[in-house]
């Protein structure tokens, strides 16, 4: 799965224009979990949206095992997309509030016309035993369940087409924190079981360090650093994901946590009118004028560890920057 | 796990009962409305005359044997007013359903689509909204041929735009639900997307408006029968007995009164079990309870 | 007079055009709803071919569509309306001399719904969940279920057959006798204006509490701002909008209904004339007349949407 220089604009009323996603171009490969990390505003969930075909790309191509999904025709790409799944932020309002757990479940299968009704009864039932959601949960409806059965159901439901790729958006970030822990196992084993491939979208970086193969960064509709994610939490090159790494209070290994909290001054510019040149030069403790003048480029530092900022290479030889001792 | 009753097929009915003991005028205008329905069927079985059976009693004053008097031809006002029962339910039910039929699907394709098909439509609904409605009622009926169903074809045209505005803001906001996103993810196509989630969750003020619709278009009735575009002699309509009793006015007044209550008393039914219906289906109302 | 609100009345003014040319289309397609051979259906039952051919020609129904509606627009945008198939007059002549009381009546009517249904809503506003409250709320119900043509005869055997103060029935020019006027409209107005009344009651009603129930205003009676000064200060500035949505849903109404009203009263009115005309199938009078109403509506909206800007300085920006 890839995506190619995609950006998804959206009209905003009067002409004007949002840039959701601007120019990204991302690969994750099968089975692997790419992590997504950015703000609410970074365009991440729009990519996610547009990876499972829900947006359009205004620009560039999403690639699906190295076919464009919109130049299918309709009933086709109605076949195809199943593959590609995604679970919401708010369980909540991912289940109509007039279906039955169960229907919902069956739901896909009933659009898919795969065997008898029976069948299908038969194989949401499994999986939503698979999912930890007991039988006796089938004729509930969403109001009757907590936020982290609905979740449950959401996966059961994102399951019963057997897709390859899930693109998680948020998926826990709605959840309590206990329940967040026993979702995230659950994903997990369900990797294994299913070989699944996925898109972890989360603007809490403690989410996926730990299941991730890969991290990416996203800043105002940018990948600003991916790396390989054991490289990232220790070698980051780039001011932003030292400031979100930093903000992260989950306990990391004394060695990799900075001795101070950075905190992002000023708010997130508006999508609408990004700054010039590097979008986080506005925020950014070490903005210099080649910053305010030229836009960085993704450059490759390090074999998988590629990161746009024009100052990554003295930000990587000064330790002192990087402990934040300033 | 907690489990809410009202859902279930016989928690539904349990519902709706307990619902109408809490609110009586909800009781009453239901009740008062099977009532009306109950005379419509039963109508022959009601009144012991005829309802366009001449007579040589004429303008006669309510008695044992006619119980609202006779009109100008010595008919039996109670029998026709029996018989105009179901004239009036027909009437309103031909124009919400002409409503529904033409708004609903124009309202939520608009809705759906939006861009370009949503802007036409939407202007579409704007202009025809500026039409006085009694007035564009009468040209279209003008046009069909007079009668009391195309009079209320008329009048269902007239009420379609509303229809379709409403349900075009509803449809905006159901179509943007994470569910909706979801069902477009597993592939289900715009007509499965319509019907099973779109139109389910997006029907309920429709509800409310069609009750308080049930009303207006029982006064179009009315007032198009009293005009002579609806319901054609001899078969009695509440709007056209009005309409003879006017004549007849300074000889025998009491015609005019038992046609107009009747109307006055439906629409009033209609309409409180519209206000009813939206308290109670008001979200913010119901959390209350 | 400022610039941007010149440009703001231009730009109103030209986004009625599409209306104003949606509805010549729907009036211009009524004929086309005619079932079977329109030519036919208003020639009547004993027709012959010839006379049928005629009608066809005269209409002009053996043209394409386009045509025929361009035709009918080109001519009616000249004051063309075409010519009745009853008595062969002149529309325009016909709608002109029929409006005039049906206006008057319909705009009398508004004047007392305003005057009778903006105290009332001030009243029950103000005394929320009262006795008074109450009962205006539900007098307010009872007028927007009652039939109007009824009330219409109701008032009629009470204060013209049975006090005697008001005439019967017609109308009189105002041009001419302006005081008899007036009489003779009084009660087709009065039976008019109880759908108004009731209808702007309810709504300046519902739209005064939410007033005076925002924070904002229970924020300037903690201040020790006088229930009336709040009231009229800032209840009914910010009502004054809804007023005037309100009013122009009314006219419209009340346009509408003087069709069964003028039929009660016996008005030579525009309604009546639609009512005559669509009962004869005389369809240039009825798309005439009924061209000539939704100029007047189309109009009145646009006065209203004018009247919105004056009083609402943020509409402007937009």
């Amino acid at each position: 799965m890839s995506t190619r220089n995609v950006s998804v604009r959206f009209p905003v009323g009067r002409g004007r224009v949002l840039t959701a996603v601007d120019d990204v171009s991302i690969e994750i490969r099968r089975g692997e979990t790419f992590g997504l990390i950015g703000e609410s505003g970074s365009g991440k969930s729009t990519i996610g949206r547009a990876i499972v075909c829900l947006e359009r790309p205004s620009e560039g191509t999403i690639l699906h095992d190295g076919r464009d999904p919109h130049a299918l025709r309709a009933s086709e790409l109605r076949r195809h997309r199943r593959q590609y799944q995604i679970i919401f932020q708010d369980p909540n309002a991912a289940l109509d509030p007039r279906m039955t757990i169960l229907k919902s479940i069956r739901e896909p299968l009933d659009v898919a016309g795969e065997g008898s009704r029976a069948d299908r009864d038969q194989r949401a039932r499994d999986l939503m035993n698979r999912v930890g959601l007991g039988e006796g949960f089938a004729d509930l409806y969403p109001h009757q369940l907590s936020g982290g059965q609905k979740q449950r159901a959401c996966i059961a439901r994102a399951l019963t087409v057997r897709p390859s790729l899930i693109v998680c958006d948020e998926a826990v970030a709605a959840l309590d924190v206990s329940i967040q822990a026993d979702i995230l196992n659950l994903l997990a084993e369900l990797q294994q079981e299913f070989g699944l491939t996925y898109l972890f979208i989360t603007h809490n970086i403690g989410v996926v360090e730990h299941i991730s193969d890969t991290i990416a960064v996203m800043y105002l509709g940018q990948i600003i650093e991916i790396a390989p994610a054991d490289r990232l939490a220790e070698h980051f090159l780039h001011p932003y994901t030292q400031a979100l790494l930093s903000a992260e209070p989950v306990a990391l290994p004394s060695g990799m946590r900075p001795d101070h909290r950075i905190v992002l001054e000023g708010e997130l510019p508006s999508p609408m009118d990004p700054p010039s040149g590097c979008r986080f030069r506005t925020r950014c403790r070490f903005a210099t004028g080649i910053c305010a003048a030229e836009a960085p480029k993704l450059r490759e530092l390090a074999p998988g560890h590629r990161t746009a900022c024009h100052h990554a290479e003295t930000f990587r030889l000064d330790p002192n920057l990087k402990e934040g001792s300033q | 796990m907690a489990s809410t009753p009202d859902i279930t097929p016989q928690g539904a009915t349990a519902s709706v009962l307990s619902w109408l003991r809490r609110d009586l005028r909800a009781a009453l205008c239901l009740g008062y409305l099977l009532a009306l329905v109950i005379a419509s069927v039963a109508a022959p079985l009601i009144a012991q005359h005829s309802p366009i059976e001449q007579s040589m009693d004429m303008l006669a004053p309510p008695s044992g044997a006619h119980w609202l008097g006779t009109d100008d031809l010595g008919r039996d006002v109670f029998a026709r007013m029996v018989y105009g029962a179901p004239m009036s339910l027909y009437a309103s039910m031909v124009a919400v359903g002409v409503g529904l039929a033409l708004g609903l699907p124009t309202g939520m394709l608009a809705g759906y689509l939006g861009g370009r098909v949503d802007t036409v439509i939407s202007r579409i609904i704007d202009t025809l909204l500026a039409f006085p409605g009694i007035i564009l009622a009468v040209a279209v009926t003008g046009a069909l041929g007079i009668g009391l169903t195309n009079a209320m074809i008329a009048v269902g045209i007239v009420f379609a735009p509303n229809i379709a505005r409403l349900i075009r803001i509803q449809t905006i906001v159901v179509k943007n639900e994470l569910y909706v996103d979801a069902a477009r993810s597993f592939g289900m196509p715009v007509r499965g997307i319509i019907l099973r989630h779109i139109v389910p969750n997006a029907i309920q003020p429709i509800i409310v408006q069609v009750t308080v619709m049930l009303a207006g278009a029982l006064l179009a009735e009315a007032s198009l029968s009293f005009l002579g575009l609806g319901v054609q002699p001899p078969w009695p309509s509440w709007g056209q007995m009005l309409a003879r009793g006017y004549t007849y006015m300074e000889i025998a007044p009491e015609q005019m009164y038992a046609p107009g209550i009747a109307i006055l008393l439906t629409a009033l039914a209609y309409n409180g079990l519209g206000e009813s219906l939206r308290t109670r289906l008001d979200p913010t109302s119901r959390s209350r309870r | 007079m400022n610039m941007q609100l010149v440009r703001f009345l231009g730009w109103r003014a030209v986004q009625v055009l599409p209306v104003l040319a949606m509805a010549t289309l729907a009036i211009f397609g009524l004929i086309q709803l005619v079932p079977g051979d329109p030519a036919a259906t208003i020639a009547g039952e004993y027709a012959t071919a010839e006379n049928i051919e005629a009608i066809r020609r005269d209409l002009g129904l053996d043209r394409p569509l386009w045509e025929q509606y361009g035709t009918w627009l080109w001519n009616a945008l000249q004051g063309d309306l075409s010519n009745s198939l009853l008595t062969g007059l002149p529309v325009l002549d016909e709608v002109a001399r029929r409006l005039p009381p049906t206006l008057f009546i319909a705009v009398f009517a508004l004047l007392i719904s305003i005057c009778i249904g903006v105290p009332l809503g001030i009243l029950a506003a103000t005394r929320a969940d009262s006795a008074l409250d109450r009962f205006v709320t539900s007098v307010a119900s009872l007028g927007v279920a009652v039939p109007n043509f009824w009330l219409g005869m109701i008032f009629v055997s009470i204060f013209a057959l049975g006090f005697g103060w008001f005439p019967t029935t017609g109308a009189r020019p105002i041009s001419e006798d302006f005081w008899g006027a007036v009489h003779h409209a009084a009660l087709p107005a009065a039976t008019l204006a109880t759908a108004g009344i009731a209808e702007i009651a309810r709504q300046l009603r519902s739209s005064l509490i939410e007033v005076l129930q925002s924070q904002y205003v229970r924020t300037l009676r903690a201040k020790g701002l006088s229930p009336a000064r709040i009231l009229w200060k800032h209840g009914l500035r910010n009502a004054a909008l809804t007023l005037l949505t309100v009013i122009g849903l009314v006219f419209n109404h009340t346009l509408g209904a003087t069709v069964a009203t003028e039929a009660v009263f016996a008005i030579p009115g525009a309604g009546s004339m639609i009512v005559n005309a669509a009962i004869n199938k005389d369809f240039p009078v009825l798309q005439g007349a009924v061209f000539v109403l939704v100029l007047i509506v189309i109009s009145m909206n646009l006065i209203i949407d004018l009247l919105y800007t004056v009083l609402d300085p943020r509409v402007k920006k937009d």
